[in-house]
Formats: structure tokens, sequence, C-alpha cells
């Protein structure tokens, strides 16, 4: 057993911080308050991946930590350790949710149309090199405004599908006490994992890695080939129950969004879904498509759902990951001991001698 | 817990609109308010997480969509007690919100409070309105096309 000591190590690392500081620009609230106005995907990933609807702390985050979005989660959660939990919302329902973007992909009318809300999606992908000329990016006019306002809430697709007994009907069942859901943050995943894990642990996954395997299945090697039911951005409040006299009452509306994906079984529909908080189509997606993967038998290794849950953690993927800049001088010297000895024996049997392998402390250093 | 009404606006309503409103302005209101309230107790007044649960439709499982950053406070005033809660760290909004909610509940102030909250209501609904058309114009018709090949 050994370890490595390392001298000068805390004045090294704070000049390393101060060399970090001096080649980079310094920041202010200026910028954190910028970030939070006209970065609204890059804060609502870090929300969502951070478990933490906080948008001027993860504006603050993406700021100290120098964009690097792994580290700007870390900081988040890191954050949201410190907090205590204080109430459970009511539950997140379509009819409290005020949608501003559904689109179908598998049906053109859906009851309630087709609405494609605040979006680039459908932008030219040209950089406006202008802007970098010094120009001011011209002002767009005020959006139109329609001469009757559009459904502040839409059914599911799904619920129009269920209705036309395209889908089995869900279970009747009395709904479970909010406070009483499982909880990844609180106890440990098993698998199979409970429903309410995989969709938690989903809704707090790495964009990335959701995206990666997601496609993955998306290209060839999933056993499904869904089709998105529908896409939905929208506000949804954030419903607590009064303390004194009980009754229930919006503290706010937070960004959400969720997407079901449909495919085939036999003779029916099946579904998967997902949502995350913030607005987060490319992970919704992914990840929905993941959810109906991940119930078939005989999936593709990478699409189980502990395959998938595990790596797509984002904070502990990318913990593992950076901790391999650690100094491990120690176990690599092992692995060297062991190519010298093995090499020694190698030379010593080509030498015909009749030599067993020689112990560490034999080997050459 | 029953759901329980005491005197004063709908409670629901005044605290919907409020918790939205702009916070300079319902601290100043609550600012306005506090020498009619009496003495006042401050219970709580913190920031702290609420947990944001979701039912899916595949299932109809509920789950957790994740946790928000929540303000909140409970006050008592010699007429009775007031809690609110907001989104973000502003737990001087959340005492304002509570002072309200406690001065609603206990009778007091009503013309002010109504007047206010009728205020932040317009506003309200009228962003949300102006939102909804704008949204309302991005409606789109699709239409298939098939094509015939004649041969």
């Amino acid at each position: 057993m050994a370890y490595v000591a390392v001298r000068g190590g805390e004045q090294a690392i704070r000049q390393a911080e101060k060399l970090y500081r001096a080649l980079n620009h310094p920041f202010g609230a200026g910028l954190v308050h910028a970030i939070e106005r006209c970065l609204p995907y890059l804060i609502d990933r870090v929300m969502g991946e951070g478990s933490v609807y906080a948008p001027d702390l993860a504006a603050l985050a993406i700021a100290q930590s120098g964009g690097d979005l792994y580290e700007a989660v870390l900081l988040l959660r890191a954050y949201r350790s410190t907090l205590p939990r204080l109430s459970y919302a009511e539950p997140v329902t379509n009819e409290t949710m005020f949608t501003v973007r559904r689109i179908s992909a598998a049906f053109k009318d859906i009851p309630g149309g087709q609405i494609l809300g605040p979006t680039l999606d459908y932008s030219h992908r040209i950089l406006d090199l202008d802007i970098l000329a010094g120009n001011d990016p011209p002002k767009d006019a005020e959006p139109e405004k329609a001469e009757d306002p559009a459904l502040p809430a839409y059914p599911r697709v799904s619920d129009w599908q269920r209705l036309n007994g395209l889908l089995a009907p869900l279970p009747e069942s009395e709904p479970p006490d909010p406070a009483d859901l499982p909880d990844v943050t609180r106890e440990p995943i098993t698998f199979p994992a409970p429903r309410a894990h995989r969709l938690q642990s989903l809704a707090r996954a790495d964009t990335g890695g959701v995206l990666a395997l997601g496609y993955a299945g998306m290209r060839g090697y999933g056993l499904t080939h869904p089709t998105v039911n529908e896409v939905r951005l929208a506000y949804a409040d954030v419903r607590l129950r009064h303390p004194v006299t009980g009754v229930i009452f919006s503290a706010g509306r937070v960004r959400v969004s969720q997407t079901e994906v449909v495919g085939t079984k036999a003779d029916e529909l099946e579904l998967g879904f997902a949502a995350t908080m913030g607005w987060n189509e490319v992970k919704t997606i992914s990840a929905a498509m993941l959810d109906m993967e991940m119930d078939r038998e005989d999936v593709h290794p990478a699409h189980t759902d502990e395959f998938v849950l595990y790596h797509t953690e984002a904070v502990e993927a990318s913990g593992f990951c950076i901790h391999y800049k650690l100094p491990h001088y120690v176990t690599f010297n092992s692995s060297l001991d062991s190519i010298r000895r093995v090499r020694a024996h190698e030379q010593a049997s080509d030498n015909g001698k009749d030599v067993k392998a020689p112990s560490m402390e034999e080997a050459p250093a | 817990m029953t759901q329980l009404q005491l005197e004063g606006l709908d409670q629901a309503h005044c605290l919907d609109v409020l918790s939205r409103a702009q916070a300079e302005e319902v601290k100043q209101f609550a600012e306005e308010l506090i020498p009619s309230l009496g003495e006042i107790e401050v219970l709580y007044n913190r920031t702290g997480l609420t947990m944001l649960p979701m039912q899916e439709p595949v299932k109809g499982t509920m789950f957790y969509l994740g946790e928000v950053l929540i303000a909140e406070a409970w006050v008592r005033i010699s007429d009775g007690e007031g809690y609110a809660a907001c989104l973000g760290r502003d737990v001087e909004q959340a005492l304002a919100l509570a002072l309200i909610d406690a001065a609603n509940l206990a009778g007091l102030a009503q013309d002010q409070i109504a007047a206010f909250v009728k205020l932040q209501a317009a506003a309200s609904h009228q962003a949300d309105d102006d939102l909804l058309r704008q949204v309302e114009a991005t409606r789109v018709e699709m239409e298939t096309f098939e094509w015939l090949i004649s041969k």
C-alpha cells in the first residue's frame, strides 16, 4: 500500500485559478443577467440536469464555470444539496399547463391543431456575420397577434388515441400522495427501476448522453421505430397547498417540455414518454424513445434501463471521467511492475532457465 | 387538510395573481399595508425546494419532474395568519405576499387589496392574452399531397 503526497499543491492550485482568471475576461452581474435573458435553452438544459428550477442561479453557474456545462450542473446540484425540502407541489397536469408549442409528427389533424410556438426550428442555419462587424441585428417587428387567442391548454394526443380505442386504457387507481413518490435523490435506484425512478432519472439526465443512446436506437440498434406523437412546450403552474386554509394556489410558472412517441405493437399502439424542466426537445424526444425501448425484451445491452440510467447521470459520469486527471501514480506503477515481471519471466524462459515468475521485490526497477 | 376560506377576497386568486406580479410593486404595496396590520410575527421566512410531480400518459405513473427553488413566508398578525410562496430566492417578496395574504384572510384593507389584485390581474391577463394571440399566429395547417403517377 502506498500513496503519493504533492508538495506545494496549495500554492500551485491558487496560481492555476489566478492564471485561468487572468486569461479570461472577468464577469459580473451584467453577464449573468445577459445569459439568463439571451440563452434560454442553455439555462433550461442546466436547470433540467441540475434538477433545480432557478434561472438566475443557472446563469450564474454557467458564468462561474466558464461555460463548462458539466461544472455548471455540478455547481447547481451542490447548491441544491444545501437547501431544505419545504413542500410537495400538486402534480403538473395538462389542464394546468399553459401550452405555447405543440406539434405532432404522427397526425396532422390533432385535436386543437398544431401550433409552432416560439422556436428557431425553422430558421435558416446561417451565421449572421454582420453582428461581428458591429452591426446590430435588425430589430424584428413585434410578433403578430391573431384575432383570437390560442387555447391555453390542450389534451394530450394520447388522450385522443385512448378515446378512439387505439391505446389501452390507463389503469384506474387512487392518485398517490406526492410526498410518497419514489425519489432517486433520496433512495438508491434498483433494477428493474420503478417507472417513477426511470422518468425522474431521465428528467435530470445528461442531454448529450440521452441523445447518444437514443440516437443509437434510432439509427438501427433499437427494436422500436416510433413516431413523435406530440412535442409540447409549456409553462406549468407550481401549485402549492396553503398551510393555514388548505387552498391550492400557484406560486408561479416554470417552463416544462414533454414528448410522447408512439409505435405499433401487435394490434394496438404503444407509447413512450419523457418530460423535463425547461424547454429541451432533443432530450425529451430521445428519452421518450429510450423509454419505449427499455420496455422491450431482448433489448440491446446499451438500451437496458440499468445501462441507460447509470450512464446518463451527468454529475456522476463527468465526475468519474475527470477523476482520471487525479494522480494514479501508485496504481499505474503496479501495472508497470507487472509488465516488468512478465518480461523478466519470458526472458528467463527464452534463455532456457526453468524459473518461476519473479516476485515484485525481485523484478528489475 | 380541508379547504377553508376565511374572510376576504378569493385567496387562491389573490395569491395566483400576486405571485406573478412584479416583486417591487408587491413589496411597495405590502409596506403600505403594514401600519394597519398591528403586531407582526414572522414564523418563518426562508428559501428551499418544492418537489414538482407530474403524471405521465403511458401507465399513469406519477414521478418527480424536478425541484423548484422557492421563497416562502408564514406570518402572524393580531387578527390571524398568512402564508405565501413565490419562485426564486426573494424572501422579501415572499414576506410581502404573506403579509398581504394575512391581511386578506383577516378581512383587513379589503378595498386596497381588491384594487391592487385587480390591477395586477389585468396586467397578467393582458400578458397571457397577448402571448396566446402571438402563439395562435404560429398555427399551421398540414395538407397531404398525393402524387398520382399516370401509366
